[in-house]
């Protein structure tokens, strides 16, 4: 990863965001383009949507333009992922790789394009959630990191923290436990309150460890949707103030 | 088998996994360099897992249609690092013999043209957009994919094979190469 001067605060992985992580795509220079990317992590349950939702509001009315993006909503690669977590023949190795093209075939098609035209990206959850799922499941932490220097560095990432018991009580009254999200494919036992639990607290460190190495900015998950939004707003907001671009959209360019 | 191996065979791009999203790619010519990898890779991590290392572990052959160098040679002739794509396939397992079959442009073209009505589209690199003519755009294509298993073999160590020749020669020359690894059996 190449250190160069960062044209704002934070750690980024050592990376000026709106840059590439690593080795990025050769044969697609994304230098200058005026967009931003502003990321939110966290484990499922803990409120990005809800989250994403107001904030893509909140910067609509205040003249940007705005678009979402968020893992396995790539046209391609998607109903091949909802086809291969039904069918139980996914290992670790091809779990991660049909994710990162999922993320792959969204940079080109929706990110890249949207930097470009000098909207805000509000991506729901990045590469760090595919890095804390990979390595929860032992893939090697370095190999995982060189697979995604093809990804773009965001401006700005919030990580939603909230514990494993917190977490599961929302989990379960917002509908109930999901294989995936309690880490069953990993094999740890019957009971999937217990697995889930092991599994979210397994992500937590995950997330943690990555904190200071990709610059996140920690935001406490537990308070209150209206109390969370108003700190992402404030933050956020004093962030565009400081950028020349990325430019507003005027009512007669509509 | 008539020495007294027991093989497997496993073709590039064959998984199940990824068939769909490949195909239903290539049909709307919506594979990207970067996602033609990536998906080459995860087709590559699904057979070593299910087609490669149980037969190794059985101590059966593997007979590998194509290996990483296809995806080395391709996915950097369409733009991808050369770095990077060594990297995403750190997980592979080493073969014992690396055999390349190198052709020169014209005559696998040829050879192609012979078989089929037209060249496939990503074969022919038409995602490129290097010229809209598929045999030139081929051409192009796979003269960038040659210089680049050039510069395989000697990194990797590839034993090359002349393919211009007639099978019956390779055939001969593949066979005394294989037997320079594999005991034969009684």
């Amino acid at each position: 990863m190449s250190r160069k001067d960062g044209d704002n605060q934070g750690a980024h992985g050592g990376v000026t965001p709106g840059h590439y992580y690593g080795h990025g795509l050769p044969y697609l220079s994304i230098d200058k383009y005026p967009g931003k990317i502003i990321a939110l992590e966290g484990t499922d349950g803990v409120g990005r949507s809800t989250q994403i939702r107001l904030l893509r509001e909140w910067l609509e009315v205040r003249g940007y333009g705005v678009v979402e993006t968020g893992w396995t909503r790539s046209p391609l690669m998607s109903p091949t992922i909802e086809l291969a977590k039904s069918s139980n023949t996914l290992n670790k190795l091809t779990f991660v790789l049909l994710y990162a093209c999922d993320f792959a075939d969204r940079l080109e098609r929706e990110i890249i394009p949207a930097l470009k035209a000098g909207f805000i990206v509000l991506a729901d959850r990045y590469i760090y959630t595919a890095i804390a799922r990979a390595g929860v499941r032992g893939v090697d932490s370095q190999w995982i990191r060189r697979l995604y220097g093809f990804a773009i560095a965001p401006h700005l990432v919030f990580y939603l923290r909230i514990d494993a018991d917190q977490l599961a009580r929302r989990v379960l009254e917002a509908g109930g436990m999901e294989y995936w999200e309690s880490g069953m494919d990993m094999k740890a036992g019957d009971d999937i309150y217990e697995s889930f639990k092991s599994y979210q607290r397994a992500l937590l460190k995950e997330y943690s460890a990555m904190a200071d190495e990709f610059g996140f900015r920690v935001l406490e998950g537990r308070k209150s949707v209206n109390s969370i939004q108003e700190e992402l707003r404030r933050q956020i907001g004093e962030f565009l103030d400081g950028t020349a671009s990325p430019r507003l959209v005027t009512p007669e360019a509509l | 088998m008539a020495s007294g191996h027991r093989v497997f065979v496993t073709e590039w791009n064959s998984s199940v996994l990824v068939k769909a999203a490949t195909k239903a790619g290539k049909k709307k010519n919506a594979l990207t360099p970067m996602t033609f990898s990536l998906l080459h890779a995860t087709d590559f991590a699904d057979r070593l897992l299910y087609k490669i290392i149980p037969p190794l572990k059985a101590g059966m052959i593997v007979l590998a249609d194509r290996y990483t160098y296809t995806a080395f040679a391709r996915d950097v002739a369409r733009g991808v690092d050369r770095e990077w794509v060594r990297d995403l396939y750190g997980f592979a397992v080493q073969p014992d013999l690396a055999v390349y079959f190198r052709v020169p442009i014209d005559v696998s073209l040829d050879r192609l043209l012979a078989r089929r009505v037209k060249l496939k589209f990503y074969e022919a690199g038409m995602d490129m957009g290097w010229s809209s003519v598929p045999t030139e755009s081929f051409r192009l294509f796979q003269s960038k994919v040659l210089e680049e298993y050039d510069q395989l073999v000697p990194e990797f160590g590839l034993t090359v094979i002349d393919a211009a020749g007639s099978i019956t020669e390779q055939q001969l020359a593949f066979r005394q190469l294989v037997a320079t690894k594999v005991e034969p059996k009684a």
